[in-house]
């Protein structure tokens, strides 16, 4: 074990002072405590300073030296940046000159004749003890890589301008690399390094003599909270060039995004506000710099609104199931063969919600589980509640969400609402969309392979709409595929989309899984698809998304139908 | 000779120096070491000369290196000097009364300085 009094060296003082006899009595006074350097004149102290400069712990300076006197050496000091975090008592014997050493960054000074050798060794310590105090704190304060602030101490400082200056007009803004462990990952972490400490840099220059501050907040993002700024294009074309600078061979893109100061607003959401402003340009090549404007206000509140009224629209019932029909179209006439549960919600204030403007803010605050186990238990139940009140079973297919895929309670939960409803996982389909797999497929694909171990039927949703690759699309567990409505709406009028139509369906031959059109209008369309092989459609042309109790027309019509094929 | 009585025979401030330097034996080292350092003849050297700025920094390192000894009486008189011909200071004395005050200096800093030789051979 390593005991402290074994790593702490003792303090170097250096005493500066030309008399001899006053350097020995200093020397005395401190040596018990202290290892003493000696300098006879400022430039010899200088030259110590040099070599000792990680060492060192505090200079007594007298100020009246030959050679260099002391108020040199203290303006030296102060314009190197390694010396300057150096304290300095000045021995001196005349208050102007206390004054004069002061303002040049003297910390304390001792009175010639010496004081008692006690507030000689109390100050030396007190100056030290401030001083170690002051480059911890600075230590702690800043990322060693810029210089920047760290982000806790950033908002601490941030929070008393906030607070104590009112009056100042201050923006949070936030500037990100795009895409920079790609451009760590190619270019080696030194040279990432090198950006984040020449865009800090730049930060600093644009920063120097406002009241502005800034910290590193993570590896790429920085934030800075400075007086407001008309013209931000300018600035960030000043970071751009500043980066353009290191290198003709890697491209690095910034963006920018700025929230001004609203009344009322806290400074993280100030903050919260510029990164969402920032990641709104994330990726574009046109637009690298996004101001938060009262529209984006207006959106962020109605979105802020769903977050909170949704745990009370599952207990008050306000998300309504509907189901939209799947038919089999190469039967003559087509048979009903299943449905798509999907989800709507009838805001008692807000009226109709679309799924469009609510799942995505589900999927990206992480409660899209919420939403999902509610129409999975409603789709569960109505099966069964169909099978007991008519007789006939209709499968229905619901939406899985990627993050759903990874929850390791997603069997369980499904295996438990089949047994509990008294169903088969044959009537229950799981639809993921093809855009899921694009990310860490292959735990995807292993957690797919256990679900259909178990029965269930995996359809993959909006095809077409994703990157899969030829290759990849063969090796994917998938029972169904569900063309995406794009494809369909022009094939009467395009003979180009029509052909994507067949290739989408000879590739479900070479998988021998079967096709679901979506969005079929009509019946030329339906036309169209039966010949080309399509096995089901569903779309406006058979129905709507229905609720529960209209959708029983469509089952009752059905067992007619099946009454009258028997006959 | 003690080291007290040396004070009093220089008209020195025994307990200034003993607040300084806590013992005795301390101030008796820095004491004997006093008159190798030559302030004085820096200083008498100036005063040959009258030049402003040496007769200021001399007597302003003379009148520190006194006053931290104790010497309380030499370090006044010393400092009469450097206020004399500080920079920006108005002069109050002429040439004339200056050379007599350094005179009487010079007298004092023998004085001290036999006194020291007695206390030497005393010990």
């Amino acid at each position: 074990m390593i005991k402290s009094g074994q790593i702490k060296r003792q303090r170097q003082v250096l005493v500066v002072e030309d008399q001899a006899l006053n350097r020995d009595i200093l020397g005395m006074i401190l040596e018990n405590d202290y290892e003493i350097l000696n300098a006879e004149n400022g430039l010899e102290a200088l030259e110590i300073i040099q070599t000792h400069l990680n060492t060192l712990s505090i200079v007594l300076l007298d100020l009246m030296m030959p050679v260099m006197d002391g108020f040199e050496v203290l303006e030296r000091m102060r314009a190197d940046e390694r010396m300057r975090r150096i304290p300095i008592i000045v021995l001196t014997a005349e208050k102007k000159a206390e004054l004069r050493a002061l303002q040049l960054g003297a910390a304390d000074f001792i009175a010639k004749p010496y004081d008692a050798h006690e507030v000689i060794l109390a100050r030396v310590a007190r100056i030290i003890e401030l001083s170690e105090g002051r480059q911890l704190i600075r230590a702690a304060e800043r990322d060693s890589l810029t210089g920047l602030y760290n982000p806790g101490f950033f908002f601490e400082y941030a929070e008393q301008i906030y607070r104590y200056h009112p009056h100042w007009s201050m923006d949070a803004v936030v500037v990100n690399i795009e895409r920079f462990h790609s451009v760590n990952d190619l270019n080696g972490r030194l040279f990432g390094d090198t950006i984040l400490r020449t865009l800090g840099d730049a930060i600093r220059e644009f920063l120097r003599g406002t009241e502005g501050i800034a910290c590193r907040r993570d590896a790429d993002r920085f934030d800075l909270y400075c007086l407001h700024c008309e013209d931000y294009h300018t600035v960030l074309q000043f970071f751009q060039q500043k980066l353009n600078e290191l290198s003709h061979r890697v491209s690095v893109r910034l963006r920018m995004g700025v929230c001004p100061a609203f009344d009322g607003v806290s400074l993280v959401t100030l903050f919260d506000r510029a990164h969402t402003a920032c990641n709104l340009v994330r990726g574009s090549y046109k637009t690298h710099l996004m101001i938060y404007n009262e529209d984006m206000y207006k959106r962020e509140l109605y979105s802020q609104r769903l977050l909170n009224d949704l745990r009370q629209a599952v207990e008050e019932r306000q998300f309504r199931v509907y189901y939209q029909p799947k038919y089999d179209i190469q039967s003559d006439p087509p048979r009903l063969n299943s449905a798509e549960a999907l989800v709507r919600w009838v805001h008692p204030e807000l009226g109709f919600i679309s799924p469009g403007d609510f799942i995505p803010l589900f999927e990206r605050n992480g409660l899209i589980h919420v939403v999902d186990n509610y129409v999975w238990s409603e789709a569960a139940g109505q099966i069964a509640a169909w099978r007991e009140k008519l007789g006939m079973t209709v499968p229905l297919s619901v939406n899985v969400s990627r993050t759903e895929v990874f929850d390791p309670g997603l069997e369980k939960g499904l295996l438990k609402l089949i047994e509990d409803n008294g169903l088969s996982t044959k009537d229950f389909k799981l639809e993921i969309t093809e855009s899921a797999y694009t990310d860490e497929a292959e735990q995807l694909v292993a957690v797919i392979e256990k679900l259909r171990e178990k029965g269930f039927e995996i359809e993959m949703d909006d095809f077409g709409s994703g990157y899969s690759s030829l290759n990849t699309i063969s090796s994917l567990p998938i029972d169904v595929l569900k063309m995406d409505m794009k494809f369909i709406q022009n094939i009467e009028e395009n003979n180009r989309d029509f052909r994507l139509v067949e290739l989408i369906l000879d590739i479900a031959r070479y998988l021998k899984v079967p096709v679901v059109a979506e969005g079929a209008e009509t019946e030329h369309q339906l036309s169209l698809l039966r010949d080309a092989g399509c096995d089901y459609v569903q779309g406006y042309y058979f129905s709507r998304p229905l609720p529960a109790e209209e959708f029983e027309n469509l089952i009752r019509k059905e067992i007619e139908m099946k009454k009258e094929r028997k006959v | 000779m003690t080291l007290q009585e040396l004070y009093t025979r220089i008209d020195g401030n025994y307990d200034h120096a003993v607040q300084i330097m806590r013992m005795e034996k301390l101030i008796s080292r820095y004491v004997l070491k006093f008159p190798s350092s030559d302030l004085n003849g820096s200083l008498m050297e100036a005063a040959r000369s009258m030049d402003p700025t040496q007769l200021f920094e001399r007597a302003h390192a003379m009148k520190g290196v006194c006053a931290n000894m104790g010497f309380d009486k030499l370090a006044e008189a010393v400092g009469e000097i450097t206020e004399e011909f500080r920079p920006g200071n108005p002069r109050k004395y002429t040439d004339a009364e200056i050379k007599d005050k350094l005179a009487r200096i010079n007298d004092m800093y023998q004085r001290t300085i036999d006194g020291i030789h007695a206390y030497e051979q005393s010990l």
